[in-house]
């Protein structure tokens, strides 16, 4: 088991958001999260990735079989978590480039490996870049600043990329995008689909699933997942709304 | 002959002004009879009017507007002997000035304690570059000297000023009369036997019209004391000048130090000013630029690090005397330990002149919690038509930026590092010279913390 999910509930500012929570992800899964506004979504993501102002108030997160929330936020990264930021943060002043090299240097010095060569690492992310049709200026540029919304959401799978992590948790990464960026980012995606890796989709609507099939689907809805299946479910989410999930619970 | 008069100036004060008082009577008998009976010359009439104001004025205290963040009240206790020419250690000596490598370069002066390491004038770079030492210029062409000295003003700024212009011994007059080649550094050594010395160097910058040079004065510490440093530059530009100026505080944390940098600008000269403090237990750096002619342009940087108990008291005032003239002030403070940084930036346009354009963009990184971070800017408007925009924020670094960072593995030193030095990238990115902008980052990055991981991101 890649992800263990037992019961977890946590706060943001004081109110409790999640709300014994329960996920299973397996290596050469994709699970989409789907949900309305105000779910918890964002929350979850945030908190598996190592969010300190966000209180883990019960349960418990096992990844290969390690307690995930005793791990910092860093310590979880190197241990190949990923998460793909809904807002990711502009950083003027500090070097898109700087900030991936220093992050794969981060990874691999934790895994006992050497450091990348400069001139491997640049041929590595050229390629990359190529793959979600990023212009060369990225690489002179602070990190994500003056980036539009569908460059900023290109960055993040291009990190993950070069990251390569075995859990990729993408937090709305279809927002915002058109529908060509969007199929640049569903192939970056799927690209790094792998027996030994595992992607978490948190999304919205279920546009983002025709291009990236998951493997399971899970309604989120007032700190809870209501509902678990396959493809099928977000399909019927698209057809019924999400009143439809929380109406059959109550029935 | 003189004395101070003491209703006007606090008790407290009476050790450091009849100290000072001494200096100036020892100045006067040791004149050579004929100077002191022929004299009145301008440069010995004004520094008689100025030490008779100076303490007719006494030391400034918290309760003048422009040192209320800065209390001097102990220094002003204590009372003062000139600090010795020739200071223990060999000046000219390599201390850690390996870091400080500016490669390519015209010539580099040394000062010990003010005193000119120049035994005769210096021409360099065909002519275009005349170096001279105050202590001879002074006898030879008062006049001359007494031309670059700033107007005596009663202002409480100004009051150190006022204090160097009457006790001034020695120091540098530097002609730029062409484009140079290659930067002109200045080292100020401070060396002292122990408590109680005072220093007072004196540069002048006499940039002639259409001239362009790089100038980089550079204040170490050389041995365990230092004297009390009352520095003043005073940097005149001709018409069409272009000067690009540093000034960098490197001493330790026992160094107290105020300078004053005084400016006036000729019709479309252009200066770039640098004020970096990277050491020192008191820094007060004050900059008084005027632009007194039409297009007129100043750029002013201010790197400000609080280390430890440092305390920096940084002033700017930029006074737009003339239409079409253009000041921008960047300043970049950050504070750790019980480190305390204050910038006071304020703009003067005057009437008539209309169409001035200023900024101030002011800007302070706290790191701990006990350190302290004061940023003011002020604007005083006489003129219409004038474009004048303001802004100061203070903070801590920013924790979503820093989650953004561990989320994808970089410890949080590395993390915290590199958000300081891309804070202060406004200021670093300014320095045309790259070899000054390395150095300075080098000598910057060691008061950072993890700084050995963020030198590899250079």
């Amino acid at each position: 088991m890649l992800l263990k999910i037992t019961d977890l509930s946590a706060c943001v500012a004081g109110k409790e958001i999640l709300k014994g929570i329960n996920l299973e992800v397996e290596a050469g899964e994709v699970h989409a999260i789907m949900g309305p506004n105000g779910s918890g979504k964002s929350t979850l993501a945030q908190v598996l990735a190592g969010r300190e102002d966000y209180e883990v108030t019960g349960g418990s997160v096992t990844f290969e079989g390690r307690d995930l929330l005793a791990l910092p936020a860093e310590e979880r990264a190197r241990a190949g978590l990923f998460l793909g930021f809904q807002y990711p943060v502009e950083i003027p002043g500090v070097n898109n480039v700087y900030l991936l090299k220093a992050a794969l240097n981060a990874k691999r010095k934790a895994a006992g490996e050497p450091e990348v060569d400069a001139y491997e690492f640049l041929a590595l992310i050229k390629q990359k870049m190529k793959l979600m049709q990023m212009s060369e200026t990225f690489l002179t540029r602070g990190v994500n600043e003056g980036f539009s919304g569908g460059e900023k959401k290109r960055n993040e799978v291009l990190q993950m990329l070069v990251l390569e992590p075995k859990l990729a948790i993408l937090d709305e990464t279809d927002s915002g995008l058109d529908i060509d960026a969007l199929k640049v980012v569903s192939m970056g995606v799927n690209s790094l689909r792998d027996p030994r890796r595992a992607v978490v989709l948190v999304t919205h609507y279920q546009r983002l699933l025709d291009y990236i099939v998951p493997d399971k689907v899970h309604v989120l809805s007032a700190g809870r997942i209501l509902k678990s299946g396959d493809r099928s479910l977000a399909l019927e989410l698209e057809r019924r709304g999400y009143d439809w999930v929380k109406e059959s619970q109550v029935a | 002959m003189i004395s101070p008069q003491p209703h006007a100036v606090s008790a407290a004060q009476s050790a450091a002004l009849r100290s000072f008082e001494a200096q100036w009577l020892a100045r006067q008998s040791a004149l050579p009879q004929l100077e002191r009976s022929s004299g009145r010359d301008p440069l010995s009439t004004l520094r008689e009017e100025a030490i008779g104001r100076f303490l007719r004025l006494g030391l400034p205290t918290t309760r003048d507007e422009s040192w209320r963040y800065t209390n001097l009240r102990r220094l002003a206790a204590q009372s003062f002997i000139d600090a010795p020419r020739a200071p223990a250690g060999s000046v000219a000596a390599a201390d850690s000035l390996d870091s400080w490598d500016i490669a390519e370069r015209l010539a580099t002066v040394h000062l010990a304690n003010g005193f000119a390491m120049l035994p005769a004038p210096m021409e360099l770079d065909s002519n275009k570059l005349l170096i001279n030492n105050l202590r001879d210029l002074s006898r030879v062409n008062p006049g001359l000297v007494a031309r670059f000295l700033p107007p005596l003003s009663d202002a409480d700024g100004a009051r150190w000023t006022l204090l160097n212009t009457a006790l001034f011994t020695d120091g540098l007059y530097i002609k730029v009369n062409g484009k140079l080649t290659a930067p002109l550094v200045i080292v100020h050594g401070a060396a002292a036997q122990g408590p109680g010395t005072i220093a007072y160097p004196r540069v002048i910058v006499d940039a002639a019209p259409g001239s362009n040079a790089t100038i980089i004065e550079h204040h170490v510490q050389r041995g365990e004391w230092t004297p009390l440093c009352n520095s003043v530059t005073q940097l005149a530009l001709g018409q069409d000048a272009e000067i690009e100026h540093y000034r960098i505080f490197a001493t330790r944390s026992g160094c107290t130090h105020i300078d004053s940098l005084d400016l006036r600008q000729q019709r479309a000269s252009r200066c770039r000013q640098f004020t970096i403090v990277l050491g020192g237990g008191l820094v007060r750096a004050s900059l008084d630029a005027h632009l007194n002619e039409p297009g007129a342009c100043l750029d002013s940087y201010s790197l400000l690090v609080g280390h430890e108990e440092r305390h920096v008291d940084c002033v700017n005032v930029a006074t737009h005397h003339a239409p079409n003239t253009r000041s921008r002030q960047t300043a970049r403070s950050i504070a750790s330990g019980t480190s305390r940084v204050i910038f006071n930036s304020k703009v003067v346009v005057e009437a008539g002149a209309v169409q001035a354009e200023s900024q101030q963009s002011c800007r302070g990184l706290l790191l701990s919690d006990s350190a302290e971070i004061d940023s003011r800017p002020q604007l005083e408007i006489h003129a219409d038509e004038v474009k004048c925009a303001h802004g100061a924020t203070t903070g801590r670094l920013d924790p979503e930026m820093l989650f953004y960072m561990l989320s994808r593995g970089l410890d949080r030193g590395t993390a915290q590092s590199l958000l300081i030095y891309a804070f202060l990238a406004d200021v670093l990115t300014g320095m045309s010279l790259a070899s000054a902008r390395a150095a300075i980052e080098d000598a910057l990055i060691d008061q950072l913390p993890d700084s050995q991981l963020l030198r590899k991101f250079r």
